[in-house]
């Protein structure tokens, strides 16, 4: 009995692993053996690596930023523009105190936080569906940068900003720190506890004593730290703050995070979907090295992209019937039913 | 109660704040000066702010006028609805720096019969002497439509600016230096650059141009072949003994056609293009990688279409690459060029859209400078080129915001009189003359 229970887990454990890493390790052979057959290097120079590595920790915040709110049902459209005012502002900062990269990171993360919390409240407090009011939120924080900047780009060359987002050690350390901060968060606090019975089920969680507001407001705040710390590696790379974004100039970031979102919620039906969402932004980010090792244009990776997506949402829509087809059960149904004569199952 | 008031406090703020927009949009509405609205494709580049603070810090202190901007266009839809915004607020003519459908543009001002111009910038010689034109460049199966002769409509003022000629020599005399500082060098070993297309990826004329100016003189001037595809679909290599006319012409066909370059096609015994890359997708991992390749395969250049310190500035930090562009004269390409990480800018100067405005406040005045043959203009304007910091600076200080090339008095000469009383014109000026001044050669001593 002891020795089937521990097959009976073994099995479960295999099925989790094997689940958990289905998806990135086929897309990882996939794209290694197209480079090789194309005779192309996804990392032909050092820094390619540390770009990988930006781009995962990019992707997997931005993944994460979009699924907090997503998954309770309110669309946040402010992504891009909470990354975008706080890295101005931060930006601002340092080039009026002369401050480095830490400097810059800090008040991006403390203007984000504030950017965040401020849209969750105007959620709160206006009680319009949350698409609206992130939409409002959006125009507002993307008119904010306009004006403080009048309207430039901002160019961060000669501030020494740059040291982070350059380095492979440090990003892995925020890619760590984030992963657990957030799983603890979510996962192991009355908060995250909250969150989720908000999640599944809004009503009867008020009802029994949760309390909304204060849990949405919080949702808000952290996904506006994580949208500054993708702000500040992506303009802190460039060098450039372009604020030219207004009219909704900068709700493209999003749209990026939606597959490895499903990905990652898919990774974790077997794990843990902030693990999901790691695996989801590594899996994704060799697609972008796979695009610019084959020097696909930008029209090309769009379809590539959108074709992922669809597919993708196709098998998620049809995953049991995908499921018979494979094992035969299907088949196997289908003559079961053709034999039995009409009527005679009654 | 206090909930309820709260969010209707915040509703209002709101409001308010989205429709701030609109109301400074309106702001000139209540006065009597002559509404002039301006399109443009670049809200927020140094270039485009520099064109901005003359027209609305200069202009408008000196001349009866108020400038309506519109907001960053990017398709001719959009700069079809700016246009009918211009035309409800009562603008009585037209700037346009966006080019996105400009046959359209002019049909819809000669439609609303308000006057139009197109500044920095020319028309192409089928918009403006009408014709067959392919209505997707990119895909000739499409077909060809048939465009208007804009050169004759009533309300349409004309152009000035570089001209896609001009933009092609600002990309040929790029490509040149190139060659020449290859040559100077005494090294051996072949002499690696990169490209950076700007907007070829969207083909934006003028980008599209100066690359094609750009390869042209590296294939005249250095001796480089580039394969294409020919007529037939084979292989064509291209090289000098084509002549400048059909290298330039080829080039273009490539570049209109594949949106790119790659760089397997550029040969060449003595220099390398080790690396290209285009467009501005600043948050995109691809386009971060990219721009990272062209940088780490050290070229001793990037010859930039543009964009060259936005996109370059940062990622050549500690490296010897140098950036050779065409931009403007802004304090950041002055620090750039001093530093030694821009080795070669090619700048239009912010004044030079002096010249649109008086041809367009003539025009308003009643009495519009037309060609001899009563056509609209179409003049052309140089860039400025400077090649060391003290070229930057002199050029710099020659321009100014307080103390612009084309000041009031310089522009005086060429706009005519009206008499408040009897609105009779005075002074009109004839098209030799506006030819002239729009021509002569400004470039500071």
């Amino acid at each position: 009995m002891k020795t089937l229970l521990n097959k009976q887990q073994l099995k479960s454990a295999g099925i989790r692993v094997a689940g958990t890493l289905a998806i990135p390790v086929i897309v990882i052979a996939v794209l290694f053996i197209a480079c090789a057959a194309g005779g192309k290097n996804m990392f032909p120079y050092d820094i390619s690596f540390t770009n990988f590595i930006r781009g995962i920790l990019t992707l997997m915040l931005t993944t994460i930023a979009l699924s907090i709110n997503l998954g309770s049902g309110r669309f946040d459209f402010s992504l891009g523009a909470m990354a975008l005012l706080s890295s101005v502002i931060g930006a601002q900062i340092v080039m009026q105190t002369g401050g480095g990269a830490w400097v810059m990171l800090l008040f991006c993360l403390l203007s984000g936080a504030v950017l965040g919390a401020a849209s969750g409240g105007l959620y709160v407090l206006l009680k319009l569906p949350p698409i609206i009011t992130s939409l409002g939120v959006t125009l507002l924080y993307e008119g904010i940068a306009f004006a403080i900047t009048g309207g430039a780009n901002m160019r961060l060359l000669g501030t020494d900003t740059d040291s982070i987002t350059n380095s492979v050690a440090i990003m892995i350390v925020f890619i760590v720190l984030f992963l657990a901060i957030i799983y603890f968060v979510f996962d192991n606090t009355k908060f995250g506890y909250n969150y989720k019975a908000l999640k599944e089920g809004q009503k009867v969680s008020v009802n029994t004593g949760i309390k909304e507001i204060p849990n949405a407001i919080v949702c808000y705040t952290i996904t506006g730290v994580l949208m500054s710390v993708v702000g500040f590696l992506n303009n802190t790379f460039t060098g450039t703050i372009q604020v030219s974004g207004l009219n909704f100039g900068s709700i493209g970031i999003m749209f990026g995070a939606f597959l490895p979102m499903f990905i990652g919620g898919f990774i974790g039906r077997f794990s843990n979907d902030k693990l999901g969402y790691f695996l989801a932004a590594v899996t994704m980010t060799l697609f972008s090295m796979m695009y610019s090792a084959f020097s696909l244009t930008n029209s090309v990776q769009s379809i590539i992209s959108a074709v992922l997506l669809v597919l993708f949402l196709i098998y998620l829509s049809n995953e049991k019937l995908i499921k018979d087809i494979f094992t035969g059960k299907h088949l196997r149904d289908y003559l079961k039913r053709k034999k039995t004569p009409a009527g005679a199952e009654g | 109660m206090k909930k309820k008031t709260l969010a209707k406090i915040a509703s209002v703020a709101m409001a308010t704040t989205l429709a701030a927009g609109t109301v400074v949009g309106l702001a000139g509405c209540g006065n009597s000066k002559t509404k002039i609205g301006v399109l443009v494709a670049d809200a927020s580049g140094a270039e485009a702010l520099g064109f901005q603070n003359y027209y609305t810090k200069y202009i408008e202190k000196n001349y009866d006028v108020d400038f309506i901007y519109s907001a960053e266009l990017d398709t001719a839809e959009e700069e079809k609805a700016a246009i009918e915004n211009f035309i409800t607020t009562g603008c009585k003519a037209v700037i346009s720096f966006a080019s996105a459908d400009r046959p359209a543009q002019i049909q819809q001002c000669q439609d609303a019969g308000i006057y139009y111009a197109v500044a920095t910038g020319t028309l192409s010689e089928t918009e403006y002497n009408g014709g067959e034109v392919a209505i997707d460049p990119t895909n000739p199966a499409a077909g060809t439509k048939k465009l208007p002769a804009a050169k004759d409509f009533k309300y349409y003022v004309g152009a000035i600016g570089p001209s896609l000629d001009v933009e092609y020599k600002a990309g040929y005399d790029m490509g040149k230096w190139a060659v020449e500082q290859f040559t100077a060098s005494t090294s051996t070993a072949k002499h690696k650059f990169a490209l950076h297309g700007a907007g070829v990826g969207y083909r934006l004329d003028m980008h599209v141009q100066r690359t094609a100016g750009i390869l042209t003189a590296l294939i005249m001037e250095g001796g480089a072949s580039f394969t294409t595809k020919g007529e037939d679909g084979s292989d064509l290599s291209v090289n000098k003994f084509f002549g400048e006319d059909a290298v330039h012409g080829i080039l273009l066909g490539y570049l209109y056609t594949n949106g790119t370059v790659n760089i397997a096609d550029f040969s060449s015994d003595t220099m390398e293009l080790v690396g290209y890359h285009q467009l501005w997708d600043f948050a995109d991992t691809t386009w971060q990688q990219n721009l990272s390749n062209v940088v780490a395969a050290n070229p001793e250049y990037v010859l930039c279409a543009g964009s060259g310190l936005d996109v370059y500035g940062q990622a050549t930090n500690n490296t010897n690459v140098k950036i050779a562009d065409v931009d403007s004269f802004t304090e950041a390409y002055g620090s750039a060029m001093q530093s030694g990480k821009v080795a070669y800018l090619a700048g239009k100067y912010s004044s030079s859209v002096g010249p649109i405005f008086a041809a367009v406040l003539n025009a308003l005045n009643g009495a519009p400078i037309r060609t001899e043959k009563n056509e609209a203009l179409a003049l052309g304007q140089g860039y400025w080129v400077a090649t060391s910091y003290a070229d930057f600076t002199k050029y710099q200080n020659a321009d100014t915001a307080d103390a612009p090339i084309f000041n009031k008095s310089l522009l005086d000469t060429v706009i005519c009189n009206v008499d408040a009383e009897t609105n009779e014109v005075t002074n009109k000026v004839s098209y030799s003359t506006f030819k002239a001044f729009v021509e002569k050669d400004r470039t500071p001593n």
